[in-house]
């Protein structure tokens, strides 16, 4: 058999076009799940057991079984509660519902790295817990957590391809259609894989950006902070401006 | 009793359980207007647990505190005891300045944000307010230069007197040392006791947890010496070290001085 990768050239415009979907899936439900998971992380490490138990149970259940399922289920459950969902509305609330349960995790983890006694010297100068947790905990939690985070993001947008399954026209399902009415599986295929690998190389490339920005230690402190706390009378901010 | 003439730190009769373990079990401890106090005594006689009382990181399971008179973390009304609110014991907590034998320093901040950011998230002041006053505490424990250090290149000594410069800019009321120098290495103890013995100088009102005999015997205005979740015997120095009269004080002096 020849490859005949002209078919592909046809179908890029429609493939792209799917792409921008599989694009839109994976960045809307990372960003509820993120919302989602931070509450959820809050609440696992907060002091009072029912909600560090009943967080505890969503992620067991979430993490416990198949995204696949997820989907399936949200799909047909919806009209039990009166509502038919459409595929695309399905696929969003069923990926964010994992992608909470993933990101609860590892931002909890994240909070549980920051040590015990940084928080206590906030509330020992009388900062409350909202700003102990911006100013102290967050800052620091996000840069523990960006590779396991970016891990994440990106097998996350790997897996909106399973949303293909309930008929969401994303580049998975629209590959599929595609060499199924061309009978150029290989090719088609091949441009697919292509297109997630960029997809996801762009992600790798955010984290490596967002490791270099968040090394405070390697970099020190920015200019514009300089300024501000060290005043124009610092020789090197002079030069520096 | 007027504000002026209350004493500046009354905890009366502070207990706390850890599960079943008794860490306090009734200390008592007034200090004046510019006292200093060291408290001295055996790993797990109940130092630190006193201390975290006082500005309520530890909740007591009984007993009062007060602070220039005013209650910390509960408040007594006709009798019945109500819990202050979180806000209200925040507000206390920022009278009450705070060391820690590890510095618990912010790693992820310069030494001059550290010492600024209780300003603008406590105080609510403008960063160039909360800058200035954090450079001029900077300069007070000698490290004016190591203002835009971050603290993992800061030398013991130099964290520890940061953290001191970032419980100062808050201008508290009291301040509570944790064995402010038992993590440090033996040469870098000095430069630490001599800004407390400076702040000491100033007029501050200091409880201070410590092994450091001569600094106890330099500095203090009087001493308590803890064992076993008791307040065995307190003194002034002289008095302390030179006539212990509980057996378990002498048994501790010469353990420690030997
Ligand atoms: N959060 C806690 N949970 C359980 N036990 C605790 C807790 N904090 C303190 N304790 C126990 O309470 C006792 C008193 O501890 P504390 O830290 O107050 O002693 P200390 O006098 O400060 O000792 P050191 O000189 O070692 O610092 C110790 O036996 C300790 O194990
Ligand atoms: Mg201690």
């Amino acid at each position: 058999m020849e490859l005949d990768f002209s078919v592909a050239w046809t179908y890029l415009p429609v493939m792209l076009e799917a792409t921008l979907l599989t694009i839109m899936l994976a960045l809307v439900t990372q960003t509820i799940g993120t919302s989602i998971g931070f509450v959820f992380a809050l609440g696992r490490t907060s002091r009072f057991g029912v909600l560090r138990f009943a967080v505890w149970s969503y992620v067991w259940l979430f993490r416990g079984t198949p995204v696949l399922l997820h989907l399936f289920f949200v799909y047909y459950a919806a009209p039990l509660f009166g509502v038919t969902l459409d595929a695309l509305p399905a696929a969003i609330i069923a990926m964010s519902l994992s992608s909470a349960a993933y990101n609860t995790e590892i931002l909890r983890s994240g909070i549980q790295a920051v040590h015990k006694g940084q928080i206590e010297a906030a509330e020992a100068v009388g900062m409350r817990y909202g700003r102990i947790v911006r100013r102290v905990v967050a800052p620091q939690a996000i840069r523990i957590v960006i590779p396991p985070y970016m891990s994440n993001f990106i097998s996350h947008t790997k897996n909106t391809s399973l949303a293909s399954v309930i008929t969401v026209p994303e580049l998975m399902l629209t590959s599929q259609m595609v060499y199924s009415s061309t009978y150029r599986a290989i090719e088609i295929l091949s441009v697919a894989g292509l297109i997630y690998l960029v997809l996801t190389s762009c992600l790798t490339g955010l984290q490596l950006w967002l490791e270099r920005r968040t090394s405070y230690e390697a970099r020190g402190m920015s200019r514009r902070r300089r300024r501000q706390f060290l005043g124009a009378s610092d020789a090197s901010v002079r030069m520096e401006a | 009793m007027t504000q002026a003439e209350s004493p500046m730190i009354e905890a009366r009769d502070i207990r706390k359980t850890f599960g079943t373990f008794q860490a306090l079990k009734g200390v008592s401890l007034t200090v004046g207007r510019g006292e200093v106090v060291c408290l001295i005594g055996p790993s797990g006689s109940g130092k630190s647990t006193l201390l975290r009382c006082i500005n309520h990181l530890e909740t007591p399971d009984s007993g009062v505190v007060r602070v220039d008179g005013q209650p910390v973390g509960s408040v007594e009304n006709n009798g019945r005891t109500t819990r202050m609110s979180a806000r209200q014991v925040a507000q206390m907590r920022s009278q009450i300045g705070m060391v820690f034998q590890m510095f618990n320093l912010w790693p992820h901040i310069s030494a001059i944000e550290n010492v600024a950011l209780g300003l603008t998230e406590v105080k609510g002041m403008s960063v160039p307010q909360a800058a200035k006053i954090a450079r001029e505490q900077m300069e007070r424990v000698g490290l004016a230069a190591k203002c835009d250090a971050f603290p993992e290149h800061l030398s013991g000594g130099q964290r520890q007197r940061v953290a001191i410069a970032r419980a100062l800019a808050m201008e508290p009321k009291v301040m509570l040392f944790d064995e402010p120098t038992s993590a440090l290495d033996p040469e870098l103890v000095g430069e630490v006791l001599q800004v407390m013995e400076s702040v000491a100088a100033d007029g501050m009102t200091m409880i201070v947890a410590t092994h450091e005999m001569g600094f106890a015997r330099k500095v203090a205005d009087k001493v308590v010496f803890m064992d076993d979740g008791n307040d065995v015997e307190a003194g002034a120095p002289d008095q302390i070290f030179d006539n212990p009269k509980s057996d378990r004080l002498q048994r501790f002096l010469n353990k420690v001085l030997a």
